[in-house]
Order: structure tokens, then sequence, then C-alpha cells
């Protein structure tokens, strides 16, 4: 009877040990906080899906031929150097010496061919049809031949896609596809020691790592799916630093003795998007319109009761750290100068201007654009959708009036305006035919000097036909505890978050 | 009997069907899940290779067919966002969600099975009263409110349990009485009613007019027979407990399968979200099924009823 009677209490116990453990950090471990659940397609470069969360785990695990690192925007990775021929065809990339992937074996140029050919995630379609082949001549050196000249190759190579991290060739043929995301191994700063899907990962320095030991023994990265729990986890001291803290809980993180906020701005901009502006009969047509409610906008009142001020405003569509980025002027707040100009177009009681689409996520953002819009008499309806309803009707230009648009892709300004502005582009509505004239002839442009001023070109215009109300540049909002000495969040232009690995530290370590 | 048996059977296998039809219609409507894969400004080719890597390219009812054929293999598919066995997936969250509806279910009955009886014993009274108010808020609140409130005084101000995660019986006692303070109002409400029904039993008069103290009335002769409908229902709500702690589990970081779950719908990972809810629907089924029969078992009359 007694026994049966201890049955529960063993029925829980086995329960309790069947569970994932996640203890106390222990010394020279940082534990993360991570506000998305990690995917084993992260551990894997080859299959990049074009967003830029998976770099979270790249940057620990693995290493580039060439990549962002802090103050560049194409540093030398496990190339030491490289070099393109005139016709703009072949791409040579010298090796590193000595270095070596976490299981020991030597980083050779038929590692490099492997993972670019390997490669099978976002742009490889593109990649692969512009590429004539790879040559390895000896085991540093590798040479990418191209078919046509391709001014963004190394754009596409080296940030815009996953091809150029580098894997293990003959560990991957011997473990496949699956084994490797089961037990990758990379040359990145840190190794891989464990991964339970969706709750924690768990890596260890890799001590021979050539730009630097790291100086943090383990890394721990735990999935904390709730905002509020994040922030409760990081005053607790349970996490050392936690990703995305937004609003309200950023100010009590900033309230908070010992915490501190550290912000990170992100290659993706805000903004708005005036689809109607090619119909003659709607009031968006006038550029006078699409200018009114561009000065009806107080961008920095939003930022600051948004993201505490710590996003950037800007007056473009692309991410100012982005290669042929122009930089155009910002609209100001200038509500009179908004009623002028609609008076002037006609509409001095002002509009209703239908609806205004956007994200649920960043449906916050568009209740203040709507607020303003409406104090200078352009009355539109807020309509949040789920993130992957709007997308699809965005993309499927299903919707009218305005759309709150927003891009974190990788790749540069002409990338940016193919996708947002030129004709046939995924997300335009209507197109300028002097735009699409300039934007045909930059993507034929050998010569980088001629090409940036063809794409400065191009911007300008964007700016002058006010095809769009720019809003900011959005500021990743993340929160870092006592123990950390160097976050890493920051130090890369454009990343959101803590990297490079090996430059994170602890505290009087 | 058999005839019962085999109707009942039946019964449960449509039903079965009928889930995995609805929510194999239902995940699709909801939307693509190739465009939360990218980033906005993907190429129309990066989609289209995502929509051909998972088979989403195909007819509808080529992927129904083929989501049967793999369901009878005993295969519920690979996730997409996890690119992993989602079976495999789900039996490693199970343990997690075992527990937690173990000591929930603990809190509830520790927490409703009195307060049930004192309501019945003092009917009308204050301590009535008091029970139907807490039942009343147990139902009521939402469990991630209750859970962010728990997490901030217990966790926060006082610091004696940890904020999330798992690990100890230390972390499972915030998400445990989150979920479990919701069924804890259920099972008080049926003690409370169950045992109104048995202390107006003739037996029970009988055992008072023996002059048997009124604990042992209670305790012995009217709470052992009042219980019988709360187990039942105890039984049941279990199973709903490791299926629908998706808030709960999320707010606490507890890696059960309601956070699948919820990861699942999130990302529009088809696999997941369908295997979730046909396992849980299954399990579900299945209890009811038992109980059935078991009533069927029991009374006789039941089997020649319907």
């Amino acid at each position: 009877m007694r026994l049966r009677g201890l049955l529960p209490v063993l029925f829980v116990l086995l329960l309790v040990a069947a569970v994932p453990r996640v203890g106390a950090a222990p010394e020279g471990q940082l534990t993360w906080a991570v506000h998305v659940s990690l995917a084993p397609t992260w551990f894997d470069p080859a299959e990049a899906p074009g967003i830029i969360t998976p770099y979270m785990i790249f940057y620990a695990l693995h290493d580039a031929v060439a990549k962002p690192m802090p103050g560049e925007a194409m540093a030398p990775g496990l190339a030491e150097s490289w070099s393109v021929t005139k016709d703009g065809r072949v791409y040579d990339f010298v090796l590193r010496k000595g270095i070596t992937f976490h299981n020991g074996e030597p980083v050779t140029a038929e590692d490099v061919k492997f993972s670019l050919e390997r490669y099978r995630g976002a742009a490889s379609k593109t990649l692969k049809e512009r590429v004539a082949g790879v040559d390895t001549p000896d085991a540093r050196h590798v040479r990418i031949r191209l078919k046509q000249p391709w001014p963004d190759f190394l754009t596409f190579y080296t940030s815009a896609t996953g091809a150029g991290w580098v894997v293990p060739k003959k560990y991957v043929e011997k473990v496949g596809d699956e084994g490797f995301k089961k037990a990758p191994i990379g040359a990145g700063p840190y190794r891989f020691v464990s991964f339970t899907p969706g709750v924690e990962l768990v890596l260890e320095a890799f001590g021979q790592y050539w730009r630097k030991a790291p100086q943090v023994k383990r890394l721990v990265f735990r999935v904390i799916p709730d905002e509020a729990t994040r922030l409760a986890a990081l005053k607790r001291r349970e996490v050392d630093i936690a990703y995305s803290i937004r609003g309200e809980l950023a100010e009590e993180l900033v309230r908070t003795p010992g915490l501190t906020l550290v912000p990170a701005v992100i290659q993706a901009p805000f903004w708005i998007y005036f689809a109607d502006q090619w119909d003659p009969k709607s009031p968006w047509h006038d550029k006078r319109v699409r200018l009114a409610a561009n000065y009806a906008l107080e961008r920095k009142a939003i930022n600051q009761a948004l993201t505490l001020g710590h996003s950037k405003l800007t007056g473009s569509i692309i991410p100012s750290n982005f290669t042929f980025y122009w930089q155009p002027p910002t609209y100001g707040y200038d509500p009179a100068r908004a009623k002028q100009l609609l008076a002037e177009a006609g509409y001095p009681n002002g509009f209703d201007a239908g609806q205004y689409f956007c994200d649920t996520a960043y449906a916050n953002l568009g209740e203040a654009a709507v607020d303003y819009l409406a104090k200078a008499g352009i009355r539109v309806q807020l309509r949040p959708l789920e993130r992957a309803a709007f997308f699809s009707g965005f993309k499927e230009k299903k919707f009218k009036n305005l759309i709150q648009g927003a891009s974190g892709a990788f790749g540069n300004a002409a990338t940016r305006i193919e996708a947002f502005v030129a004709s046939g582009g995924t997300y335009v509505y209507g197109t300028y035919p002097d735009i699409d004239g300039l934007f045909r002839e930059q993507a034929a442009e050998l010569d980088q000097k001629k090409r940036e001023a063809i794409l400065h070109k191009i911007q300008q215009l964007v700016h002058e036909k006010a095809i769009f109300a720019p809003l900011w540049e959005l500021a990743f909002l993340n929160g870092v505890g006592p123990r950390v000495g160097q976050s890493g969040l920051g130090l890369i232009a454009g990343h959101a978050y803590s990297a490079p690995y090996e430059d994170v530290t602890l505290k009087g370590k | 009997m058999r005839r019962y048996l085999l109707k009942r059977a039946g019964f449960a296998l449509l039903s079965l069907v009928l889930l995995s039809l609805t929510i194999f219609a239902f995940v699709r409507l909801t939307g693509d899940p190739a465009v939360l894969l990218t980033e906005p400004g993907a190429s129309p080719e990066d989609l289209a290779l995502i929509r051909q890597q998972f088979g989403l390219d195909r007819p509808l009812w080529v992927q129904y067919g083929s989501f049967v054929a793999h369901l009878a293999r005993g295969d519920f598919g690979q996730s997409f966002y996890y690119r992993t066995d989602v079976l495999a997936l789900y039996l490693s969250r199970l343990p997690a969600s075992l527990l937690l509806a173990t000591v929930a279910m603990a809190f509830s009955l520790v927490i409703g099975i009195p307060t049930g009886v004192i309501a019945a014993v003092r009917v009308n009274g204050w301590w009535d009263s008091a029970g139907k108010i807490f039942a009343l808020l147990g139902l009521s609140l939402p469990s991630f409110w209750v859970g962010l409130l728990l997490i901030l005084f217990f966790s926060v101000y006082l610091g004696w349990l940890p904020s999330s995660g798992s690990g100890s019986l230390l972390h499972v006692l915030m998400p445990a009485f989150a979920l479990g303070w919701y069924f804890a109002a259920a099972h008080m409400r049926l003690t409370r009613s169950s045992m109104l029904d048995v202390l107006g039993s003739e037996y029970v008069k009988l055992a008072r007019l023996k002059g048997l103290p009124e604990a042992l009335v209670i305790g012995k002769h009217a709470l052992k027979n009042a219980l019988i409908p709360v187990m039942t229902l105890a039984g049941i709500n279990l199973v709903l407990m490791v299926n629908v702690a998706v808030v709960v589990e999320t707010v606490f970081a507890w890696p059960g399968v309601g956070r699948l779950l919820y990861e699942g719908i999130a990302a529009r990972d088809f696999p997941i979200v369908q295997a979730t809810v046909l396992l849980g629907g299954a399990m579900i089924v299945v209890v009811n099924l038992l109980v059935d029969v078991l009533y069927a078992v029991i009374d006789p009359r039941i089997r020649y009823e319907r």
C-alpha cells in the first residue's frame, strides 16, 4: 500500500529527470534570452533563408570567406585577400594559412568551392545562374568565374547569401545534410555542444580561432518567447543579455539599476508607400498630397515614444549602411505646411484617405502615423494584418491607399530599388519611366563610380517624386546585465545581434 | 456490447478523420509559410523555391493524400522550421507537458476539492460565496496575466522562484499554478454540486441518524461518492492540460507541447500544427472512448439505450 502511494511521487521525479535542464550561470558563461525559436537550419549556411536571424548563430559557429565586421561592410575572413580581373568576370581569393575547422581539419579551397556549390538558400538561383565555375588551383587559392560581369557579385557572395560561409566538405559528405544539422562543425569562434529544438543552444569557445581566442568560455542561447518574461529573467540575472525589449518594458529596463539598454539600429527601414499614386483619380496622385503626408508625421516624437529615441530617422527606404546609399534630406515636422499643401491640392478640409495597411507586429508605429496624418486632415483607417497575410497581400498587390512597408533583407541600394521601386519588383505597384531607364542602365554598368552615380540619381528621383514617406531605421532594443563587459551589440553596422562573438567579454576578465 | 463498442470506435475514428481534414484545411487558410521564412523583399524565385521544398506547390488534394498516406505509416512529416521529424519533436516535448499537467492537476485537486466540499457543507454561507468568487476568478482571469503576475511577484520581487525555463520542481510551480487554477475552479464547482447531491441522499441521512460524527459522514460516506464524477472530469482534464497549455507554456518558456503548437502557429509550420492538434485530439478521443466503454461495462443500461 505504501509503495503504491509512492508511485505518483516516483512518476513526477521521473518526469523531472526527463525535462531539459537549464542551469544557473557559472563563471565563464554568458546566457542570452532569445526572442525567436532557434532552428537547426540556422546551423547550416547552405540553407540561409535571406533573413538576418540565422546570422545570430552563423557568426558563432562558422566563418566566411569575407563578411561584414566592425567598421567594415566586407572584411577579410577566411580569405586574407581577393582580386578581380579587369573584365569583372574572375574573382581570385587567397585563403589564410593554418586555419582549421572545429574538428581539426584544415580549411581548404575545396571546402570553399563545396560550400558555394552546395548553397541552396535565398538568392541561390541568381548566384548559380551567373557563376560559370569554381576552380581550386591549390589548397589556398579559389577562383570563381562568372558568365557575365556582375557588379553585385561580392555583395551577394559575402553578405546577401550564405554561400560564402564555409563548411567542411569531408565532414558534410560523411554525415550528410541532416547529420550536419544535428552536430554542425564550422570554422567559427565557437563550437557546437548541444541543442534542444526551441529551447536552448549551448556553444563552447574554440581556442584556435584565427582572429583571436574567444574570452567567454561558454555561450548559452535560451529561447524565451515572451518579452516580459525575458525582462524578468534579465532582472533576476538568470540571463545576461535579453533581445527585443520594447516600449514600456524598455522604459522599465532603463529604470532598473544594473541593467543597460543597448540599441542596435538594424538595416530595416520602415516607410509608408503611397500605393494609389499612379491612379489619376486618387488624391495621392498629386505630389503635394504625398508631401503633405511627409510633413504631417512627427517622426521624432514617434521614435521617442516607441523606441525611446534610438531608431534612426531617415528619408530613404534604403539602409544607410548599404553600398550606393544616397543620403536624402529628411522631412521635418511641419503641420502648417502639410495643411497648406493639402489646401493647394484642393483639400482645404482634408480628405478621407482610405486604409493604412500594416503588419500587426508594428501596428504601434502605424497607429502613431495614422494619428499624425489625421491631425493634418488625412483621415485614414488602420488595417493591421497578421505578418504572413500582410506580406502576401502586399506582394500580390491586393492593397490600396497606404501601406506601411519594411525590409531587413541583405543587399545593396540596387537590390532594394529592384524589390520596391523598379518595374517588375515584388512589392512595386507602379513605376516611373525615368527611374526604370536608369535602373536598367546601372545593371549593365561595370564602373563602380559611374554605377554609384546612377544609383544616387535614382534615389534622388525617388525622393523628389515623394514615392514614399520614410519613417525610420528600426532600433532593435536589448537589455544587458551587469556581468557583461562587451555585449557585441551594434559592433557590426546594421546587424541586430551580438557579434562578432570573439569580441564579447565578461566584466573583469 | 460488441456492437456498441464497434459503434463507439467507429465514431472515434470518424472524429479523427474529420479532425485531420479540418486542421489540414484550416492551417492552409491562414497564409503562406514561405513568406514568414524570408524577409520582405525576397524574390519570387526564393519564395517559389521554399514552396517547392515543402511540397506546397502541389494541388491541395495531392497534399492531403500525401499527408494521410504518411499518417497511416505513423509519419507526421518534417517540420518546415526545425527540419526535423515532427513526431520525434512532439515526443521530446511530451514529458515536460506531462509533468506540468500532473503538478497542475495536483494543484487543481488540492485547491478545488476542499473548497468545493466546504462550499457544499456551508451552502449559501460565507464560504460558499468565497468559493464561487474563487471559481469565477479562476475561470475568467486570463492565464497569461496570472502568469505574468506570478513572475513579477514570486520571481522579480521576492526572488523565490525562477522566472522561466525548466529543470527543477521550482521551475514547474508557477506555470502549474497558473494552469491549475483554471481547472481548480471547474473541479470546485463539480465537487460542490456533487456533494450537495450526495449530502441529500438517504444513506447520508441514515449515517447521521446513526449518530456518526459529522466529519466522518462528510469525509468518509459523502466525499467518497461525490468524488466519482470529479475524478472522471479530472481524468479528461489531465489530457486537456497536456494539450491546451499553449499560453502558460509560452509565458513561462516551458518546453512542452503547448509551446510547440505556439511555435508551429507563429511560423506557419503546418506539420507541427497538424501533428500537435491531431495527437492532442487523438488523446482526447481515446480517453472519451475509454470512459464510454467503462460506463457501458459498469452500467448495462447505457449500452442498450444507445
